[in-house]
C-alpha cells in the first residue's frame, strides 16, 4: 500500500538523545536523515503507536485482499468469504482453522447454511409465493442455501425495507425461524435502484469496519478517514485529514494514563454530578494574603497577586514557594484515616470531598488548557508584530510555539491523571503515582509561567524547562500507562 | 407496497377464519376498516394458566411495509404478565421485533401470543414490577394474574379477599384500577399499597 499516509505518533521524547529541540514535527522534518534508528521508539516512548489513515477505497482494497485470500484458499465465492470473515472479526487464521476442523459446522455457525439440509418439494411449473400470496411461474423464484423459495419481487422488497432501516450484513431469509443470511451477491442481484445499491454498500462497509478490530472510523465531524493499526490498543491517534486526536480503542478523546472503561465511568460521573461541582467553575478567587479579588486570565496555576505580589497556587491557595519545593502536595488527596468508623453521613460527605478534590483539578486543567490556547493566540500576534518590525524571523521564534504545544500536551496528560488517581486503590503504588503526578504538575506550572512571560525568559532556560516537563510526563506514562 | 399488505391481510383473514383454532374459539380476528390496516384480535387464555377462562382483546395495526415488517400489536385488555406492560399493553416478543419473518402470518402471531401467556420469559421483561413478582413469588404472581383476568378478561376466578382489599381502597377515594395496580405491585399488602397511593 504505497499510497497510504503513514504517520506515527510519539517518537518525540528523547530521553537518550539530549539536545535542544525536542518535541515537534518541525524538528523531525528538518532532521529526517539523522541516524536515530538504533533506538527502538517502542522502548523510549510509552505512547508510540503506528497507524495509517486510509481513504474508503484503500479500506475496500484492504478488506478485499483478505476476502480474496480466503476465497481462493477454500474455493468459496467472495460473497461467502465476506460473510465468514465478518462473523469472525476478519480473523482469517481463525476462519481457516475452524474451516479445516469442520467446514459444515463453520458454514452453519456463520449462517451460510441451514442447520439441517433443505428439502425442496416443488416440482410444479407454478408456485405460490408465501409472502405476496400470488402464484407465479417457477423461474421467478429464488432461494438461499436453505431452499426457501420466494418470488424475486418479494426479495427485492424485503431487501429495500431492511436497507431503509439501516440493516445490511445481517439480512436473513424470509422464512419463519430461518437464520440463513443473504450474502452480498444475492442482495445485489435483487437490488435494481442505484440509490439502494449504494446505500447497501455503504451500510455494509460500515459494518465491516466496525467488526474489524484493526480498523476505526475517525470520530471527527464529517470525516471519512478510517484508521488502520495492526496493534489495536488504547493509543493516541491523530487523523491526518481533520487532525482529530482520539483513543484508537474506544474512539473517544485520548485519555492516557486512564483506561477506556475508567474514563467512561469518570465522564459519566462528572456529567451526573455537574450540579454539585458547578460552584468550582468560578473564574475569580481572593488573594489569600491581601484578599483582593483576582481573576484568572492565563492557564498557569502559579498566581501572582497584582496588588501585594504574593505568589500563590490557584488550586489550593497555598504559598507558591512551598509548592516549588521537592514535595509538591497540591495534587494529592489526603483521605481521612478514621473514616471507616465515622457515620454514614460523614462517609458520604468524605466521598463527595474526595470526588470534588479530583474533579476540581480535572476541571481546572481543562480550563487552563483553553486559557493557554488564548495565550498562544496573543503570543502569535505579538510575534507577528516583532517579525513585521524586523525583530527576527518566524523561524527564530518557532521555539516558543514548540514550547506552547509541549505545554498543551503535558497539561492534557496531567488532566487525565486525575480520573486515574481517583479510581486507584490506596497503597504504595498510588503514593508513587501521586508523587510523580505532583512532580509533573509542578514542572508544568513552571513551564506555563515561563511561557506567559516568554519574551523576557531566556531561551535556554525555557528549553530546559520543556525538557524537564516532558521527561516527567513520559516517566509517569512509562510507569503507569498500561496498554 | 401497501398493495401486498392488503393482499396478504385479505388472505390471512380468511386463513384465520377457516382455522381449527377458530373452531375451538381459541383465536379470532375482526377487520376494523376497509383498507385492511386495522384489525382486532382476540385470544383465549390458555388452560392451566392464570389466564384460563379469560378473553384477551388485541389491537393490530398493519404497517404499509407489511409483511416485510411485523404488525404492531398490543393488548387492549389489561393483563398482569411479565412480558406485557400492565400500563400500556405493549408486548415484548421477539417475533414482533427482529425475529419477524415475512412468511409469518397473523395466525402465527396470535398463536405465539397465546404461547407467551402459557410460558412467560421473566428474563426479558416488559414490565419490571410483574417480572420481579414472577421470579420472587410465583404463587403471588398467579393469584394476581388470575384476579386481573377476572376483573378485565371475564375470567371466572374471583378472589374475594382481593376484592375486599380493593373495595377498602376504593372507599378511600381511589379508582378501582389504581387500587388494583397498587395492591398488585405490593403483593396485596394493603398498608404499603395505601402508603404508595397517598404519599
Ligand atoms: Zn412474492
Ligand atoms: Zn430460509
Ligand atoms: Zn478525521
Ligand atoms: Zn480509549
Ligand atoms: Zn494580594
Ligand atoms: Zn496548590
Amino acid at each position: 500500500m504505497e499510497d497510504t499516509m503513514t504517520s506515527s505518533q510519539g517518537g518525540e521524547s528523547d530521553m537518550d538523545c539530549s539536545d535542544n529541540e525536542y518535541y515537534d514535527e518541525y524538528y523531525y522534518t528538518l532532521n529526517d536523515d539523522i541516524d536515530i534508528e538504533q533506538i527502538d521508539p517502542r522502548k523510549i516512548d510509552p505512547e508510540y503507536f503506528e497507524f495509517n489513515c486510509l481513504f474508503e477505497e484503500q479500506v475496500d482494497r484492504l478488506l478485499n485482499e483478505t476476502v480474496e485470500t480466503l476465497s481462493n484458499m477454500h474455493q468459496i465465492s467472495p460473497s461467502l468469504a465476506k460473510v465468514l470473515l465478518h462473523s469472525h472479526q476478519w480473523n482469517i487464521q481463525e476462519v481457516t482453522r475452524k474451516f479445516k476442523e469442520n467446514p459444515t459446522q463453520t458454514l452453519i455457525a456463520s449462517r451460510i447454511k441451514p442447520p439441517s439440509p433443505p428439502i425442496s418439494l416443488t416440482f410444479s411449473r407454478y408456485i405460490n409465493c408465501p409472502v405476496c400470496v400470488t402464484s407465479q411461474s417457477f423461474d421467478k423464484f429464488y432461494s438461499l442455501s436453505c431452499a426457501h423459495m420466494f418470488c424475486k419481487d418479494c426479495w427485492t422488497m424485503h431487501f429495500e425495507v431492511q436497507i431503509n432501516q439501516g440493516i445490511s450484513t445481517s439480512i436473513a431469509c424470509m422464512a419463519r425461524e430461518c437464520k440463513v443470511l443473504a450474502p452480498e451477491d444475492f442482495v445485489l442481484k435483487h437490488l435494481h435502484r442505484p440509490n439502494m445499491r449504494e446505500k447497501y454498500q455503504q451500510f455494509s462497509f460500515q459494518d465491516y469496519v466496525k467488526s474489524h478490530p484493526e480498523l476505526k472510523f475517525c470520530p471527527g465531524p464529517n470525516c471519512s478517514i478510517v484508521v488502520h493499526s495492526q496493534e489495536p490498543k488504547a493509543k493516541r491517534t491523530t487523523c491526518s485529514q481533520c487532525k482529530t486526536i482520539f483513543c484508537f480503542r474506544c474512539g473517544c478523546d485520548y485519555h492516557a494514563p486512564t483506561e477506556c472503561q475508567v474514563i467512561k465511568k469518570w465522564l459519566t460521573k462528572c456529567a451526573d454530578d455537574s450540579e454539585t461541582a458547578n460552584y468550582i467553575s468560578a473564574h475569580t478567587k481572593d488573594c489569600p494574603k491581601c484578599h483582593i479579588c483576582i481573576e484568572k486570565n492565563g492557564g498557569c496555576n502559579h498566581m501572582q497577586c497584582y496588588n501585594c505580589k504574593h505568589d500563590f497556587c490557584w488550586m489550593c491557595l497555598g504559598d507558591w514557594k512551598s509548592h516549588g519545593s521537592e514535595y509538591y502536595e497540591c495534587s494529592r488527596y489526603r483521605e481521612n484515616p478514621n473514616i471507616a468508623h465515622e457515620s454514614v453521613h460523614a462517609q458520604a460527605r468524605e466521598a463527595l470531598k474526595k470526588y470534588l478534590h479530583y474533579y476540581e483539578r480535572w476541571e481546572n486543567h481543562s480550563k487552563s488548557l483553553k486559557l493557554e490556547e488564548q495565550t498562544l493566540e496573543k503570543l502569535r500576534s505579538r510575534i507577528n508584530q516583532k517579525v513585521m518590525s524586523g525583530l527576527g524571523t518566524w523561524i527564530d521564534w518557532q521555539y516558543l510555539f514548540t514550547a506552547a504545544n509541549l505545554l498543551a500536551k503535558c497539561r492534557y496528560t496531567l488532566q487525565y491523571t486525575y480520573p486515574y488517581a481517583y479510581y486507584m486503590d490506596g497503597g504504595s503504588r498510588k503514593e508513587l503515582f501521586e508523587y510523580q503526578q505532583a512532580q509533573l504538575e509542578a514542572e508544568i506550572e513552571n513551564l506555563s509561567w515561563k511561557i506567559e512571560r516568554a519574551e523576557t525568559t531566556d531561551r535556554g532556560d525555557l528549553e530546559n524547562q520543556m525538557d524537564i516537563a516532558e521527561k516527567r510526563r513520559t516517566t509517569l506514562l512509562k510507569d503507569f500507562l498500561d496498554v | 407496497m401497501a398493495n401486498i399488505a392488503a393482499q396478504r391481510i385479505k388472505r390471512e383473514f380468511k386463513e384465520v377464519v377457516k382455522s381449527e383454532e377458530v373452531a375451538k374459539c381459541a383465536i379470532k380476528v375482526e377487520l376494523l376498516n376497509d383498507n385492511y390496516t386495522e384489525l382486532k384480535g382476540e385470544i383465549a387464555g390458555p388452560p392451566d394458566t392464570p389466564y384460563e377462562g379469560g378473553n384477551f382483546v388485541l389491537e393490530i395495526r398493519v404497517p404499509e411495509t407489511y409483511p416485510f415488517n411485523p404488525p404492531k400489536v398490543r393488548f387492549i385488555t389489561k393483563i398482569w404478565h411479565p412480558n406485557i406492560s400492565s400500563v400500556t399493553g405493549a408486548i415484548c416478543l421477539d417475533i414482533l421485533k427482529d425475529q419477524w419473518a415475512a412468511a409469518m402470518t397473523l395466525r402465527t402471531v396470535l398463536l405465539s401470543l397465546q404461547a407467551l401467556l402459557s410460558a412467560a420469559e421473566p428474563d426479558d421483561p416488559q414490565d419490571a414490577v410483574v417480572a420481579r413478582q414472577y421470579k420472587e413469588n410465583l404463587e403471588m404472581f398467579q393469584l394476581t394474574a388470575r384476579h386481573w383476568t377476572s376483573m378485565y378478561a371475564g375470567g371466572p376466578n374471583v378472589n374475594t379477599d382481593c376484592d375486599s382489599k380493593i373495595k377498602r381502597l376504593v372507599d378511600m377515594g381511589v379508582d378501582d384500577h389504581q387500587a388494583l395496580v397498587a395492591l398488585s405491585s405490593y403483593n396485596w399488602d394493603i398498608e404499603r399499597a395505601t402508603e404508595q397511593l397517598f404519599s
